[in-house]
């Protein structure tokens, strides 16, 4: 019985690789089984190979495997592109011509079938883009999927958009799709999937994950600019915002959009923008800001590839020391990781309360991977939601107070907080060191204290954060330290090592700073070889560590800075190599 | 009706004789005579002698960054559109470094009145040219005389797409303080670009220099701010500048095609997480 398989969809970009791949996914979700998507697609709306893979397992995974088990190519040029990936007894469609024979020595114990998806559309229904659906049905063949789920899908997509001609079209095409592939493969090849129960669980992306967990939270205000591969944070909430009574507000730039997330919060909206790349340079500024003035933010970085415009389209993990370290002046900050999509929505939820709490900037940085990509989770709890606004006053225990000071000097540095309208509060909202009415001030000892207030604030701030999981045996000698979505070939790659009789553990990080390093030394101190996990090319994790945890053991870096995510294997080998 | 004093905090200072005094007692008498609570007030500076405003008047304030208060201004007026927002700058933030806000605060029409102190240079940092020093000013950055030609704010105003845009001289704080009520009164974005003289770095631009230098537009025969065309010839004259109400349109404002419902700010909604609603929105990645 199948366990566990992977299909990739590959092409041209405008060829439909995301719409096959995201229905193929769903499908597959909805037939009772966990998913993880990648895709990897070009800076391009046209014309470059782009390619979708979608692994399901029977059990909970996080991360992709080595292989691919079937492949679906709308050309031949993404065929000879993955051979590699290809596994034994892996079977490939592929449309239109171009696969030479003899074939590659690495095709060899794989099937090849020629599907001439495009033409048998034009002819059967006389458009190209039917063959969409239609690899849809031939995959639901190889994979034993009920034709109803399938029907199913199709209708929830095109009945309210399109109307039901589309829909009896495009069900057609399933259908022709998948007795076409019975036609042409024999029973030996195909990959049946046994039906699970599709219980109480979601397929959703990082980036509508962190919306769902932004409206949750109470966020009524967005403001932000278009970028790649935060804007779906955005798309998302845009249709749902103006429900709650909020807005969402594309802004000239990030400067802007910075600034303005910060005056609607000082005004008392729960307010939050989202960048990457080069936008979240422009925020600097305003993070600085956020700061001075201790005004509650929530920044969601979703990282991809730089320096520069870099590659708008794929992944890394290389502003992490720019939000723990950058910007002018020294000011505290919460940058938090999530590893899961579970973890963007309860993270989102955590990072408004400690926005409000500490009333200072807070960072949710993820990356492209885990910002696009799919992944099923169980279903969200809103009941356990709790939304806690700190030292909010409310208009009648400000009227109470016999003195307001917005900035006032307390023991935990926290002060008490007002809004704009209400009696008694007056105040001012500065970015000039001030006083505790938030005058400025320049005076010495008044500099001294403030600084002291405003960084004293997360001293206490531990049990509030998130706090670093560990994951396998307790006892390995072989330790991970990671975060963010490299995770999922984190775990992969455990269990790969198990398999050969090497534990491992891993800690991974949901708080990135204020830094953990009483859970990562100890961590440390119990683990014989220690490798830190980074999609980026210097290590900025461990770097992280070495500054913040002393003495130090030493850290073996296993990074990557391709424009891939980690395949598993590629943190298997240097852990089996180092042990050699 | 309140009394202007009722929005004095600090004694400001400036420079004697800077036009920001003029500028201070202006904002003030038009608050008194809109009757505005203080708390109801938000003034949003920017950096520069002006910035310090916020000091000295009593209403919520909020001093930003060189150049930024434009979005911050407009991030708090569509929290609680309730409040009278008023943002300043000097000509260096308005249209150096904020210029790019600027505009888009134009385009997006909302309702916050911009004041802009022009002084024809950066006076904070002791006199370098500014976006709206003359041609060939010898200034501290610009020992040979500057070698950029000026841009005119009002001017980008309208042609942005400006809905109400108004100058004033700091020199005729009753004018000035009408232009201002008026503005805080526009349904809209209103710009209220004002020639004020720097008596310490800039000894070409005084108050007497001004004063020969300007044409009120009402005495401008036949003048009808309403008319777009008329606004151009006005602020086409480089040798006497306009000042007075040169151009209002009525438009609708931002936060009137955006917000859900202004009768319920944002910044007082009810946050209860409404679980069952969630979980239908949920229901969508099933």
């Amino acid at each position: 019985m199948i366990k566990d398989l992977a299909v990739m969809i590959a092409g041209k970009a405008g060829d439909g690789v995301l719409f096959t791949g995201n229905v193929l996914a769903r499908l597959l979700k909805r037939h009772g089984w966990e998913i993880v998507t990648s895709r990897d697609f070009p800076s391009n709306i046209r014309g470059e190979s782009t390619c979708y893979t979608i692994r399901a397992s029977r059990d909970k995974i996080y991360g992709l495997s080595d292989h691919v088990n079937i492949l679906l190519a709308f050309d031949c040029e993404a065929i000879l592109a993955h051979l590699p990936e290809i596994a034994e007894h892996g079977i490939v469609f592929c449309d239109g011509q171009g696969l030479t024979e003899p074939l590659p020595e690495q095709a060899r114990g794989k099937t090849f079938h020629r599907f001439a998806l495009r033409a048998f559309a034009r002819e059967q229904f006389g458009q190209e883009i039917f063959k969409n659906t239609m690899a849809l049905g031939a995959l639901s063949y190889v994979l034993d999927i009920d034709t109803s789920l399938v029907e199913g899908i199709i209708s929830e997509m095109f009945l309210k958009r399109k109307g039901e001609e589309v829909v009896r079209k495009n069900v057609e095409a399933a259908r022709f799709g998948y007795e076409k592939a019975r036609e042409i493969t024999s029973e030996t090849e195909r990959h049946p999937l046994t039906r699970k129960a599709d219980e109480d669980r979601i397929l959703i992306s990082g980036d509508e994950a962190i919306g769902l967990g932004a409206l949750a939270a109470g966020c009524r205000y967005f403001a932000a600019y278009p970028i790649c591969p935060a804007s779906e944070i955005w798309q998302w909430l845009v249709y749902y915002l103006p429900d709650f009574g909020g807005v969402v507000v594309q802004t000239e730039d990030e400067l802007a959009a910075l600034n303005m997330t910060l005056g609607a919060s000082f005004a008392g909206a729960r307010a939050m923008t989202s960048t990457s790349g080069p936008g979240a340079s422009l925020m600097m500024e305003a993070f600085s800001l956020a700061g001075m003035a201790e005004i509650p933010a929530v920044i969601a970085h979703v990282q991809r590839l730089g320096p520069a415009t870099g590659m708008p389209t794929k992944s890394q993990q290389g502003d992490v020391l720019q939000w723990i370290f950058g910007s002018h002046g020294e000011f505290p900050r919460i940058v938090l990781s999530p590893g899961t999509v579970g973890e963007c929505f309860d993270l989102t939820v955590g990072a408004f309360n400690l926005a409000e709490k500490y009333q200072c900037p807070v960072i949710l940085l993820t990356e492209l991977d885990m910002g696009q990509d799919y992944r099923t989770a169980r279903a969200f709890d809103f009941s356990s939601v709790v939304i806690d606004r700190g030292k909010l006053l409310s208009p009648d225990q400000l009227l109470g107070m016999a003195d307001f000071k917005r900035y006032e000097i307390t023991p935990d540095g926290i002060s008490p907080r007002a809004l704009p309208s209400w009696k008694k509060g007056i105040h001012l909202a500065e970015s000039l060191e001030h006083d505790e009415r938030g005058y400025r001030d320049e005076d010495p000892l008044n500099r001294r204290r403030m600084m002291d207030k405003r960084m004293r604030k997360l001293d206490h701030a531990s049990p509030d954060l998130p706090g670093p999981r560990t994951w396998g045996c307790q006892k390995a000698e072989v330790g991970f330290i990671g975060f963010g979505s490299t995770l999922g070939a984190i775990l992969e790659a455990m269990e790969q090592l198990r398999l050969k009789g090497v534990p491992s553990r891993f800690l991974q990080l949901r708080t990135l700073w204020p830094f953990p390093a009483a859970e990562v030394r100890e961590f440390l101190a119990e683990s014989r070889d220690v490798f830190i996990v980074e999609h980026n090319f210097s290590g900025q994790l461990a770097t992280l560590i070495k500054s913040q945890v002393s003495p130090c053991a030493e850290l073996k870096n296993i990074l990557n800075y391709s424009t891939r995510p980690f395949m598993p294997r590629e943190i298997v080998e240097p852990v089996l190599r180092s042990r050699r | 009706m309140k009394a202007k004093e009722f929005y004095h905090r600090l004694n400001p200072t400036w420079c004697k004789g800077c036009g920001l005094f003029g500028i201070f007692d202006a904002i003030k008498r038009a608050a008194a005579a809109l009757d505005k609570e203080p708390e109801d007030l938000v003034i949003v500076t920017g950096i520069g002698c002006h910035g310090r405003l916020n000091n000295y008047f009593n209403a919520y304030g909020f001093h930003g960054l060189h150049g930024r208060t434009m979005p911050v201004a407009m991030g708090i007026k569509l929290v609680n559109p309730r409040l009278q927002v008023v943002a300043m700058s000097g000509d260096g933030d308005a249209y150096s470094i904020g210029l790019g806000h600027f505009v888009h605060a134009l385009r997006k029409n909302i309702g916050l009145t911009y004041i802009v102190s022009d002084n024809r240079l950066f006076a904070l940092t002791q006199g370098q040219a500014s976006p709206t020093t003359d041609f060939g000013t010898v200034t501290l950055s610009t020992p040979l005389g500057s070698k950029e030609f000026p841009i005119d704010g009002p001017s980008l105003a309208l042609a942005a797409g400006g809905t109400f845009i108004a100058r004033g001289f700091s020199g005729e704080v009753a004018n000035l303080a009408a232009l201002i009520e008026h503005g805080m009164k526009h349904d809209g974005f209103a710009l209220i670009d004002i020639l004020s003289p720097c008596v310490t770095h800039n000894k070409v631009n005084t108050y007497d220099w001004y004063r020969e230098h300007i044409v009120h537009v009402q005495d401008l025969p036949g003048y009808d701010p309403k008319d777009r065309a008329k606004a151009w010839e006005a602020l086409s004259n480089t040798e006497k500048l306009a000042v007075g109400l040169i151009y209002e349109e009525a438009k609708p404002s931002f936060e009137e095609l955006v917000l859900p419902d202004k009768e319920r700010p944002i910044a007082s909604l009810d946050l209860k997480v409404d679980v069952s609603r969630l979980r239908k929105i949920m229901d969508r990645f099933r």
